[in-house]
C-alpha cells in the first residue's frame, strides 16, 4: 500500500535538470531511505514532496490523493510532518513553546500538557524548557525539531538529514526513536548520506544518483550492489 | 481566562503587575475629579492615538509586520467616520457611524493586505508599499477642495479638510469631556485586556512563531498568510478606531493627519516604546503623546525634530526600546533582590520574565 | 501625425524621466546594501536648495546643477558613515534611522528657512511641432535620465569599482575574502545614490517651489519603481519605470495627475500580488 507515490517527477531550475523523471513510492509502514552523493538531487526531492515548489512536471499523491499543487501546510494538514535540513526552530521562544505551537492543533487542556512533558523529557530537553530555543546547542536544536515534527503525530515523517551535526552517540539514539516510532505504525522518509545510521534504520533504499533512481530495493541487497558502492566510494575519493 | 491574560507573550505578569495596573486604572478613574476640563479633554486626546500604536505594536513586534500605514487607516476611517455621520444626520447614528468606518477600515485592510501578503512581500516592501499607499491617499484627498469632491452632502474640502459632522452622541447628550474621557478609558482596557488574550492564545501563538520563521511554522501545518491577514487586520482597525474617535472628537479631519510626517508618528510611539511588549507600547506612547504635546504649543516643529531625534537615538541605542529597556531593568532589580540565594541558573532563565505570580 | 506621435512620446518622457531620476539614487543603495533610505526625498530636496542658493549667487544653472549634486552625494557619505554604516545587519533599522533622520531634517528647515523660498524659474525654451509646443527643458531632463541610466551601467559593468561592488552585491563576505574594500564600496555606493537623489532636486528645482516637504512629492515615484524593478537596479529600474510612465501616462491624459498616481499604486499593487520579488527577477530568470 503506498502512502506516498511520486509519479514521473522532474525539476529544472533554468537549465539545470535538478530531477530527472523520478518514481518513488514509500509504503505504509516503512522505514524507507532516500541515499546519494552529493548533489544526487536527494533534497530537491524531499522538497517536492514536501510542497516548497512545485515540480516541472510529474505528479505527486499521498494516501492516493493528488497533492502536487498543494502547499506545504495543507500537505501537513493532512499527515505529513517534516524536518528540514538546517535545524529551523522558533530560535526567539522558549522551548516549551516551541513544543506547545507543535502541539496544540491536535491537542487541548491537560492532555496537552501531558503530551508536552513527555515528548519534553523523551528529547531530553526538560530541564531546558524555558531556555530560548536558539540558545540550545545544535544537536539539540535538531531533537527539539524532531520533537516538534512528532508532536504532530503524524502518518508520515519526512526527515532531512536529521542527524547533520549529532555525535555518534546522539545519532544512535536518533535512530533508535525513528524505531520505536516507526513500530508503533509511523511510515517514515529520511533523506541520509551517513550509511552508518541508514543500516540502523532503513528497511527499504533508494539511491539518487545525478538526478535520477540509481537503485532500489531492500536495505540488503542495497549494500551488496557494488555498483552503488562505487558511487559512493568514487564520491568519497573525491574528498 | 487568566492564563490568557498573564501568558508567556507578554511582560507584566503576577500579583504585582496587576496591582500596579489596577492602581494606575484607579487613578486614571479620578483623574477627571480633579483635573479642570481642559486637561480631561488633553488626555482623551492623547488616548485617542494610543489603539493606533497598540495596533501597530501588535503587527510588527508580535507580527514581525512593519506597517507604515497605520495612518492609511487612520485616515479612511476617519473620513468615514465624517461622511456617514453627516449623511445619517447625526444623533445617536454617530454610534452606528463610529462602529462602520472601523469595519470599513478593516475591508481596506483586508484587500490591501490580501495582495502584498499573498504576493509574498514582507521586511521592508511592506513597509515602503503601505507608505506609498499612505502617501497617494493623503495627496488625492489634498486636492480634493473642489465643490465636486462631496460624498452624499460630505465636502471633503482638500486641504481644509472636512467639518461638520457630529460628535458621538446618545439621544441628546453629546459624548464629551469627562463622559469622552471615561469612554476612552474604558475602550483602552478593553483593547488591552484583548490584545493581551489574543497574543496569548493559540492564535497569538501561530503570529510570533510566523514572525520567527515563517517557513517552519507552515510546516507546522498552519496556513500562515491566513495569520498574517488576520493580524494586519486587526492592527489596522485600531488604527480605524483611532481615526473615527479623532474625527468625532475634534469634529474635522485633513489630509494631514494621513500624510508626512504624521505617518511616521505611531512608528516613533512604538520603535521608542519597545515593539516586543503591549504594555510598553501603551505607556511609552502616552508619555510621547504627553511630550510632544506639550512642545508643539512652543513649535511644532521642534516637536517633530525631536520624534525625529528620537527615532534614530532608538535605532542607534536601544533597538528593543526604551520604555521596555527601563521596564527590564526595574523588573530585574525587582526580581534579583527576592530570589537573593535563589539559584541563580533559574534567575537568570526567567529574566525576561518575571514569572513570580 | 507624426506631431500627435510625438506628442505621446513627449508626454511619456516626461512620466519615464520623473520615475528614473527619483527613483536611481533610492534603487542603487537598496540594490547594493538592501537599505531603503527614508532620507531619499531629504537629498532631493537638498539638491534643489544648493542649485537654487548658487543660482541666486550668479552661478550659471547646469554648474550649480552638477555641484548640487557632489553636495548631496558628499553628505550621503558622511551620512553612511555615522549612521547607515552601524546598521548594515539590520535593513529595518537603517530604515528606521533614516527615516528618523529625514524627520529632523525637514523640520529643521522648516524651523530655520521658513515654508518656502522664491524659486528660481524654469529655463525659457520651447519649440513647436505641428498644432503643439513643447518646453525643451523637459527632454533635456529625459537626457539627463537616460544619460543617468547609461552612467550606471557603465560604472557597475565596465569599471574596477563596478566589478568590485557587483561581486560585494551578490556575496559581501566573499568578495571581502579577496581583498575587496567592502566599508568604502558601501560608503561610495551610498554617496552615489545620495548624489543621484541630489540630482534629481537640482533637475528639478527650477520647476517647482521649494519648500523642505518637497522630498515627499518624490518618494512615492522612487518606492514604486524600486518596488516594481526589485532588488536588481541594471536590469530592474529602467522596465519598471518605462512600464509605469506607459500606466501614468494613459492615465494621466485621460483623467489627471493625480488618477494617474491612484492607477499607478494600484497597478503596482496587482504587481507585486504576481511577482513579489518585482521585474528583475523575471528578467534574471529568462536570461538563464
Amino acid at each position: 500500500m503506498a502512502l506516498v507515490d511520486v509519479k514521473s517527477v522532474t525539476k529544472r531550475f533554468g537549465g539545470l535538470t535538478a530531477v530527472s523523471d523520478v518514481d518513488l513510492t514509500v509504503n505504509t509502514g516503512e522505514v524507507h531511505c532516500l541515499i546519494g552523493p552529493n548533489g544526487a538531487g536527494k533534497s530537491t526531492l524531499f522538497k517536492l514532496i514536501v510542497g516548497l515548489y512545485p515540480p516541472t512536471k510529474g505528479s505527486i499523491f499521498f494516501d492516493s490523493v493528488d497533492i502536487t499543487q498543494e502547499r506545504p501546510f495543507a500537505r501537513v494538514q493532512r499527515g505529513m510532518s517534516i524536518k528540514m535540513q538546517a535545524p529551523s526552530v522558533f530560535k526567539e521562544l522558549p522551548v516549551r513553546q516551541n513544543i506547545q505551537i507543535a502541539l496544540q492543533e491536535r491537542f487541548s487542556g491537560a492532555e496537552r500538557d501531558l503530551e508536552e512533558e513527555r515528548l519534553l523529557t523523551m528529547l531530553d530537553l526538560a530541564s531546558e524548557s524555558s531556555k530560548l530555543a536558539g540558545a540550545l546547542s545544535h544537536g539539540q536544536q535538531q531533537w527539539l525539531e524532531i520533537g516538534m515534527a512528532l508532536a504532530l503525530q503524524p502518518q508520515l515523517l519526512l526527515l532531512d538529514e536529521p542527524t547533520a551535526g549529532m555525535s555518534p552517540e546522539e545519532t544512535f539514539k536518533t535512530g533508535e526513536l525513528i524505531k520505536s516510532f516507526n513500530a508503533e505504525g509511523m511510515t517514515v522518509l529520511v533523506v541520509e548520506h551517513d550509511m552508518a545510521f541508514v543500516r540502523q534504520i532503513a528497511q527499504r533504499v533508494t539511491v539518487l544518483h545525478l538526478g535520477k533512481i540509481f537503485a532500489r530495493g531492500s536495505l540488503e541487497t542495497i549494500i551488496q550492489d557494488e555498483n552503488v558502492a562505487e558511487i559512493y566510494l568514487g564520491k568519497t575519493h573525491a574528498h | 481566562m487568566f492564563k490568557l491574560l498573564d501568558g508567556p507573550q507578554t511582560l507584566g505578569r503576577g500579583r504585582t503587575f496587576w496591582s500596579c495596573f489596577l492602581a494606575v486604572l484607579a487613578a486614571a478613574l479620578i483623574y477627571p475629579a480633579f483635573a479642570d476640563s481642559y486637561d480631561v479633554g488633553n488626555f482623551s486626546y492623547f488616548l485617542i492615538w494610543v489603539f493606533m500604536a497598540l495596533g501597530l505594536c501588535l503587527m510588527w513586534g508580535y507580527g514581525g509586520m512593519l506597517s507604515f500605514g497605520q495612518t492609511f487607516f487612520f485616515g479612511i476611517s476617519g473620513y468615514a467616520y465624517g461622511v456617514l455621520a453627516i449623511n445619517m444626520g447625526g444623533g445617536s447614528t454617530t454610534i452606528a457611524a463610529l462602529v462602520l468606518s472601523v469595519i470599513i477600515a478593516m475591508i481596506a485592510a483586508g484587500i490591501l493586505g490580501y495582495f502584498m501578503i499573498w504576493g509574498g512581500i514582507s521586511g521592508i516592501f511592506f513597509g515602503i508599499v503601505t507608505l506609498s499607499a499612505t502617501l497617494v491617499l493623503a495627496f488625492f484627498l489634498g486636492q480634493t477642495a473642489g465643490p465636486e469632491w462631496h460624498i452624499g452632502t460630505a465636502r471633503l474640502n482638500g486641504f481644509n479638510g472636512m467639518k461638520g459632522m457630529d460628535p458621538l452622541t446618545v439621544g441628546d447628550f453629546y459624548i464629551e469631556g469627562s463622559a469622552l474621557y471615561y469612554v476612552m478609558v474604558a475602550l483602552i482596557v478593553v483593547v488591552y485586556i484583548a490584545l493581551r488574550m489574543l497574543v496569548n492564545s493559540r492564535i497569538g501563538n501561530v503570529i510570533v512563531a510566523t514572525r520567527e520563521n515563517p517557513q517552519r511554522a507552515e510546516m507546522l501545518g498552519y496556513d500562515v498568510r491566513k495569520y498574517q491577514l488576520f493580524t494586519f487586520i486587526i492592527g489596522s482597525g485600531l488604527a480605524g478606531l483611532s481615526g473615527a474617535l479623532y474625527t468625532s472628537w475634534g469634529q474635522f479631519i485633513t489630509p494631514s493627519s494621513i500624510g508626512l510626517p504624521a505617518a511616521a508618528m505611531p512608528i516613533v510611539w512604538v520603535a521608542f516604546s519597545g515593539r516586543s511588549d503591549l504594555t510598553a507600547t501603551l505607556v511609552g506612547s502616552f508619555l510621547l503623546l504627553f511630550g510632544f504635546q506639550t512642545i508643539t504649543v512652543y513649535s511644532q516643529q521642534a516637536a517633530l525634530v525631536l520624534m525625529g531625534t528620537l527615532l534614530l537615538a532608538t535605532v542607534m541605542l536601544a533597538p528593543q526600546g526604551f520604555v521596555l529597556g527601563v521596564g527590564k531593568l526595574v523588573v530585574d532589580r525587582w526580581t534579583g533582590r527576592r530570589r537573593r540565594g535563589a539559584n541563580p541558573a533559574l534567575a537568570e532563565s526567567s529574566r525576561l520574565q518575571s514569572d513570580e505570580a | 501625425m507624426s506631431a500627435e506621435l510625438f506628442s505621446v512620446f513627449y508626454q511619456f518622457a516626461d512620466v519615464f524621466a520623473f520615475l528614473i531620476l527619483s527613483a536611481a539614487g533610492l534603487a542603487i543603495v537598496f540594490g547594493m546594501m538592501g537599505v531603503i533610505n527614508m532620507a531619499h526625498g531629504e537629498f532631493i530636496m537638498c539638491g534643489a536648495y544648493v542649485t537654487v542658493g548658487l543660482v541666486k549667487l550668479g552661478v550659471p544653472l547646469a554648474i550649480a546643477q552638477a555641484l548640487a549634486a557632489v553636495t548631496a552625494g558628499l553628505i550621503g557619505v558622511a551620512v553612511e558613515y555615522l549612521i547607515v554604516r552601524r546598521l548594515y545587519k539590520r535593513p529595518l533599522d537603517s530604515l528606521l534611522a533614516t527615516w528618523g533622520l529625514s524627520l529632523i531634517v525637514t523640520q529643521s528647515m522648516l524651523l530655520i528657512v521658513g515654508s518656502s523660498i522664491t524659486g528660481i524659474g524654469t529655463p525659457e525654451g520651447s519649440f513647436a511641432i505641428g498644432g503643439y509646443t513643447f518646453s525643451t527643458y523637459r527632454l533635456v531632463l529625459f537626457a539627463c535620465a537616460v544619460a543617468v541610466l547609461i552612467g550606471l551601467y557603465v560604472t557597475f559593468m565596465k569599471t574596477r569599482f563596478g566589478v568590485m561592488a557587483r561581486a560585494t552585491m551578490q556575496n559581501a563576505a566573499m568578495a571581502k575574502a579577496l581583498g575587496a574594500r567592502t566599508g568604502r564600496i558601501y560608503a561610495i555606493s551610498f554617496g552615489i545614490g545620495a548624489g543621484l537623489a541630489g540630482l534629481c532636486g537640482a533637475l528639478y528645482a527650477p520647476t517647482m517651489t521649494l519648500i523642505p516637504t518637497m522630498g515627499a512629492t518624490f518618494v512615492v515615484e522612487s518606492f514604486v519603481t524600486v518596488v516594481v524593478g526589485g532588488a536588481n537596479v541594471l536590469l530592474g529600474t529602467a522596465p519598471a519605470a518605462v512600464f509605469l510612465a506607459m500606466i501614468r501616462m494613459a492615465l494621466n491624459a485621460s483623467y489627471g495627475q493625480i488618477i494617474g498616481q491612484i492607477g499607478m499604486l494600484f497597478a503596482v499593487i496587482l504587481i507585486i500580488r504576481v511577482l513579489p520579488e518585482g521585474l528583475s527577477s523575471v528578467l534574471v530568470r529568462r536570461g538563464r
